[in-house]
């Protein structure tokens, strides 16, 4: 199961999905192309722990967070 | 007669006020719970932290993270602003950097877009920074 993590005011909203369900994919594609295109950062891990920043929807990513963009405080 | 009235008169002063204190204790227990949201910003920091800045953010409620592009230390407070600090080679606080998710957010969270934005964009996050003398 795989799952998208997106920072809110409620700490985060998870949405779990099944990598291997077709539509369940395209409907993961969609919400990650909605939320990079209003302006959040898409990151995964590496294997080593390692935050990575992508740009693209990556069908294998076991994990993705999505915090919004940043400004100046 | 009156003194049986001045006696169950007392006696009710006594439990409203041993009520009232229960109930203040109970609204301080309340008021100094940390939100449902600051917990769940908590634990996604927790997961997302290498075990090394997870020992230091319990031990000392900050971790350090190191630029991308510059190789600086940076040590990310707990907080929800104000909180970054570029430190200089003997590990002592040298300029500030204010830099925080557009929306409002529960200080775990915050705290992880900076350590990602810097760990991975640190260019991009100082550029919308505003910076800050460090107390």
């Amino acid at each position: 199961m795989a799952t998208q993590i997106v920072m809110d005011h409620k700490g985060d909203t998870r949405h779990n999905f099944d990598a291997k369900d077709a539509k369940a994919l395209l409907k993961a594609e969609r919400r990650f192309k909605e939320l990079t295109g209003a302006g959040f950062t898409a990151a995964t891990r590496t294997a080593d722990g390692e935050p990575v920043v992508t740009r693209t929807f990556d069908p294998t990513a076991e994990e993705t967070l999505f915090f919004p963009r940043l400004v100046g405080g | 007669m009156l003194v049986n009235v001045l006696r169950i008169a007392d006696d009710q002063l006594w439990r409203l006020l041993a009520a009232c204190s229960r109930w203040a204790r109970d609204f301080r227990d309340w008021y100094q719970l940390p939100s449902i949201s600051e917990l769940r910003g908590r634990k996604l920091l927790r997961e997302w932290l290498s075990p090394e800045q997870l020992a230091q953010y319990d031990a000392h409620n900050y971790f350090e993270v190191t630029g991308c592009h510059t190789g600086k230390r940076y040590r990310i407070r707990h907080g929800m602003g104000t909180n970054v600090y570029e430190l200089d080679g003997a590990g002592r606080p040298r300029t500030g950097w204010c830099f925080v998710p557009k929306d409002h957010l529960a200080a775990g969270d915050v705290m992880l877009a900076q350590k990602i934005a810097l760990e991975t964009d640190e260019r991009g996050a100082l550029a919308v920074a505003n910076n800050f003398t460090p107390r």
